[in-house]
């Protein structure tokens, strides 16, 4: 019979219940959604690299030869080594697309995972194409492609479509965050198919017996074998490291968005459900009264909050992974090469629902027991409007004795309803910080874009030198675009007993390429000393005058040079130098780059550089970026704007209800309908304005922290969020609120009188 | 005297489940100006409905209502706001007084509706509850709650005091000073109120000017009582 009670009152009070199922549906949707996606990103690149035997090491030569590779094979703790020739080649074509161009003898050691064709084999003569590089080309197992690297051109046929584990994340360039896969990709062949006297081998993959002799074998490498000039682990590769880096960041916005959900639907939630049991004192009384043991009313009560719960928690797990996992995967997969991506439910998420509807039980039982303390001839007596004087007396003097009825009346309902208020205020703030947070996120990753190729970057074009290009081709190159020129070394620092493997970027660009200072002021370089990246200097620990001990990868040479000041880079942090300092303490200098404003358009290639890359089309590389953050401020507004209807739905639901009494009272006493609107409106009006002054410096905060704890060491960029951003995002709150309780207002039309003030007695 | 309030065959129905209710079946009566009335009645008789019809807090399912020459059966909502807030004091059993505001607050919460209110402290002082101003009505006693409403009442200056129960929450003792102070609102002045009190206390009828009963929907009396009881007189 309890039962059919149940089932009835869920139906006389179904918005509240509505409400409830609703908040906890979407604070487990939001929770295990992005909790699915981040699941499913680390146990998809776990399987892949587990089943595709991701190399542990990769060593970097000038050549590894037989001899060699018979040696690490022989080394203690190794499995298998592979050697690996990569070119960066053009394949023909209308635009003359770049590849890179990997030759392998053998492939048990990252090998190819094929979607479409013929496995590896080394005496097949075709080519194993890059996936995303053949859809964005429109190319098909079968057709036919020309690869020209100098005078070398292969015409093969194309054997399969294939992801690689270690080429998860592939970039052209490292100007470039987001792969183009239009534009770039990467093909295997057999080294059978290069001219002998080519082979030469400048990566070796190495497979360890066990993880624990990684460091073991890099050393006894380092030491051992005369070609090798830098060994690194593969999770410093960068197709690891960013994917990784990814999953991090996602980690981020696991606790930080989804965290936040979950705290305002609970919140939002335990006030209705504590509500909703306050409303059945006299039935609880009724039933007490009849009999029923206090364990049996408890239960009956908690079935509410857990049958409804449960539902919500079980149904919301489910979208979650189906709705948002998915929606998140898609759009990663779309960037990052790794095959079968799919969302994962994981314990944690079951764990976290399961306390969702632990929480809601424990309210509705602790609501219950508190009402059944009381005797049930008290209970069934309607419960007196508590009024704290002491509190309330505040409100009667001084500037506050001034007010009129409607803001007293308000202000005493906020005092007389701290925790509907605060749920209240939580829930408009969240809205507002979430509008913020999204249109901040955008505006950051355009000030990012602004900095990076507007301001450091003060040039056209960017030509990377071949590394083959000859004296002659490099005169004839500054003769006619100029000598702005710089240098990118790999370099291994010293830091007491740690070796920190990095880059320093030596320049002679003079204002080609800039460096921001701590306010992304311009600086000049000096010539006595090296820059050292502020966030750097921060891990690291580095003051001003200090030492940096430090050596280029291959060179036995130690440098020591003085930090003679911290610039600000966005996307890398490392060293700086001019050419002059650093060719004063003996390094030579060996350009790999020009920078130019002449006009490249037409030109499709150049004698002695690799690639030429224009600004622009850097920039509009970007713009993928952008495309997944517009996704993302679309899917956090559309969550900003369900939280606060939600939210204000049921504050305005929770309040109307309460104060409808003394709506009716006032509708007696000849108060004008509009009026009263008005009075209840005003309420919702000062908690927005409250909400708003909080959501707005806590987006900022959210967002600074997303872009300066969330994203990998890499980056060095903190919120930056347009006067333009704020306003909409608080006229956003405005009218997300001021329509919900409008709408809400127009019930005092429907208040009855005569039932109304009935209700009461 | 001058007639006040004439009820021409009114009738207010509800429908509960198949079956139509008949709250007010054809009632006919008139009020005169400055009268102290009790409507008297068993529970279920109709004297809710009636006093909420008085009141313009509902409307009428048939017939007419006339208040001070207008016919307020034919008001719109808009009409029927006017008409509560300038010309009808309402007293609950319950008080129905706002918790959040002060005594005096609750009695000032006129001057926002009328133009012309009394001044609330002098209303208060006429009451008895000058000292109790500031205070909140869950500070005060039944009978001191139910003065507040009589003060917000009688601080319109309306035309018509309606009652509903106005001492059913209340013991004997205090009844009887709730009574008095009623009673106050139409002696020794020409343009009186007019107390219109529903009840089914049988004892309160005797200090009315006129008893009007009524039974199942229908008036069964209506009549002017030529020697009213003193309030002292009365107790329960």
């Amino acid at each position: 019979m309890l039962r059919k009670k149940m089932f009835r009152d869920i139906r006389q009070n179904l918005s509240q219940f509505i409400t409830i199922f609703l908040m906890v549906w979407l604070g487990v949707l939001a929770y295990a959604g992005i909790r699915s996606y981040m699941d499913g990103m680390t146990t998809t690149a776990e399987v892949f690299y587990r089943e595709n035997n991701l190399q542990d090491l990769n060593a970097v030569g000038t050549g590894f030869t037989d001899e060699e590779m018979t040696e690490i094979r022989a080394m203690d703790g190794v499995k298998a080594a592979e050697r690996k020739l990569t070119l960066l080649a053009t394949m023909v074509s209308e635009k003359d697309l770049t590849l890179q161009v990997n030759f392998i003898e053998s492939n048990e050691i990252a090998q190819l995972y094929v979607f479409e064709g013929a496995e590896f084999d080394a005496d097949n003569d075709g080519i194993w194409l890059d996936r995303f590089y053949a859809q964005n080309n429109d190319l098909k197992v079968g057709d036919t492609i020309t690869l020209k690297y100098g005078d070398l051109e292969l015409t093969r046929e194309i054997a399969a479509l294939v992801n690689v584990p270690d080429h998860v994340y592939d970039i052209k360039d490292e100007s470039a965050i987001f792969p183009d896969h239009k534009d770039y990709g990467f093909c295997y062949l057999s080294a059978k198919e290069l001219p002998e006297t080519m082979r030469v081998f400048s990566t070796c993959m190495i497979d360890v017996e066990e993880k624990k002799q990684v460091a073991e074998v890099k050393t006894a490498i380092e030491e051992q074998i005369e070609s090798v000039i830098v060994v690194t682990k593969a999770e410093d590769s960068t197709s690891y490291a960013v994917y990784q880096g990814e999953v991090e960041e996602g980690e981020t916005y696991v606790g930080v968005f989804s965290g936040l959900f979950l705290f305002i639907a609970m919140l939002s939630v335990v006030t209705t459900m504590t509500r909703v049991v306050k409303k059945q004192r006299i039935q609880i009384g009724t039933l007490k009264a009849l009999g029923f043991s206090k364990k049996k009313i408890t239960r009956h009560y908690v079935g509410y909050g857990f049958w409804i719960s449960l539902a919500a928690a079980i149904t919301g797990l489910i979208a979650g992974a189906l709705i948002i996992g998915n929606l998140f995967m898609s759009m990663e997969m779309a960037v990052f090469q790794i095959p079968n991506g799919a969302p994962a439910v994981k314990v944690k998420s079951l764990v976290v629902a399961a306390c969702v509807v632990l929480i809601v039980c424990l309210v509705t039982w602790l609501t219950c027991r508190k009402e059944l303390k009381e005797s049930p001839a008290e209970t069934l007596r309607t419960k007196k409007i508590k009024v704290n004087k002491e509190t309330l007396a505040i409100t009667t003097k001084g500037v506050f004795g001034k007010l009129g009825f409607a803001s007293k009346w308000n202000l005493r309902d906020i005092l007389r309803n701290k925790l509907r208020t605060f749920m209240g205020v939580a829930g408009i703030t969240g809205c507002c910080l979430l509008l913020v947070c999204a249109l901040g996120m955008y505006d950051s990753i355009q000030s990012f874009i602004g900095w990076q190729f507007d301001d450091l970057y003060n040039f056209e074009y960017k030509l990377s030198l071949d590394a083959a290009c000859t004296e002659e081709e490099y005169n004839q190159l500054t003769a006619d675009y100029g000598t702005a020129s710089s240098m990118m070394l790999g370099i291994e620092v010293e830091q007491g007993n740690e070796k920190e493997a990095n880059t320093a970027f030596v320049t002679d660009a003079g204002d080609y390429v800039r460096v921001t200072d701590h306010d992304r002021e311009f600086i000049t370089m000096k010539d006595d000393g090296v820059y050292i990246t502020e966030k750097l200097a921060k891990l690291e620990g580095y003051e001003l005058g200090d030492t940096v001990r430090w050596h280029v990868f291959g060179s036995d040479t130690w440098y020591e040079s003085e930090i003679v000041g911290f610039d600000r880079d966005p996307q890398n942090q490392n060293l700086k130098m001019t050419r002059k300092y650093a060719e004063s303490i003996g390094v030579i200098y060996q350009p790999d780059t020009l920078y130019t404003n002449a006009d490249l358009s037409e030109v499709k290639a150049l004698a002695g550089v690799e690639l030429i890359q224009n600004v622009e089309t850097l920039k509009t590389g970007m713009q993928s970026m952008v495309s997944a953050m517009t996704t993302m401020v679309v899917l956090i507004s559309v969550v900003a704007a369900v939280l606060g209807c939600v939210i204000i739905y049921n504050l305005g639901i929770l309040s109307f209800t309460e104060k409808q009494y003394q709506f009716a009272t006032l509708k007696v006493l000849g108060f004008a309908e509009k009026r009263i609107r008005k009075i209840y409106v005003l309420q919702n009006n000062w908690l927005t304005i409250v909400s708003a002054i909080l959501g707005a410096p806590l987006g900022y905060l959210m967002t600074n922290f997303i872009f300066t704890m969330a994203l990998s060491d890499a980056y060095d960029f903190s919120a930056d969020i347009g006067v333009l951003s704020y306003v909409l995002a608080i006229a956003g709150t405005f009218v997300v609120s001021l329509a919900m309780s409008k709408g809400l207002a127009k019930k005092v039309r429907k208040i009855d009188m005569v039932t109304s003030l009935k209700g009461n007695e | 005297m001058e007639e006040l309030i004439q009820f021409r065959n009114v009738k207010k129905s509800y429908q509960i489940g198949e079956k139509q209710f008949n709250a007010l079946d054809g009632v006919d009566f008139s009020i005169n100006r400055g009268e102290f009335v009790v409507i008297l009645g068993p529970s279920g008789a109709g004297k809710s409905t009636l006093l909420n019809l008085l009141g313009g807090m509902d409307q009428t399912t048939s017939g007419e209502i006339i208040v001070g020459g207008e016919k307020i059966s034919d008001y719109d909502e808009e009409q029927l706001t006017v008409y509560r807030a300038e010309r009808i004091g309402f007293i609950f059993q319950f008080y129905n007084i706002l918790p959040t505001l002060t005594v005096l607050e609750n009695v000032e919460l006129i001057n926002d509706i009328v133009k012309k209110p009394k001044p609330a402290m002098e209303i208060l002082k006429d009451v008895g509850l000058a000292e109790h101003a500031s205070k909140f009505p869950n500070q005060l006693s039944g009978g001191e709650q139910q003065r507040v409403s009589i003060a917000r009442a009688i601080a319109k200056n309306p035309l018509l005091l309606l009652c509903d129960e106005p001492t059913g929450a209340l013991d004997s003792k205090t009844g009887v000073e709730v009574l008095k102070l009623l009673k106050k609102q139409c002696e020794g002045k020409e343009d009186g109120n007019t107390v219109i009190i529903v009840t089914h206390n049988a004892l309160i009828a005797e200090v009315a000017d006129r008893v009007i009963r009524l039974k199942n929907g229908k008036i069964v009396s209506n009549e002017k009582n030529e020697a009213p009881k003193a309030i002292e007189e009365v107790t329960w």
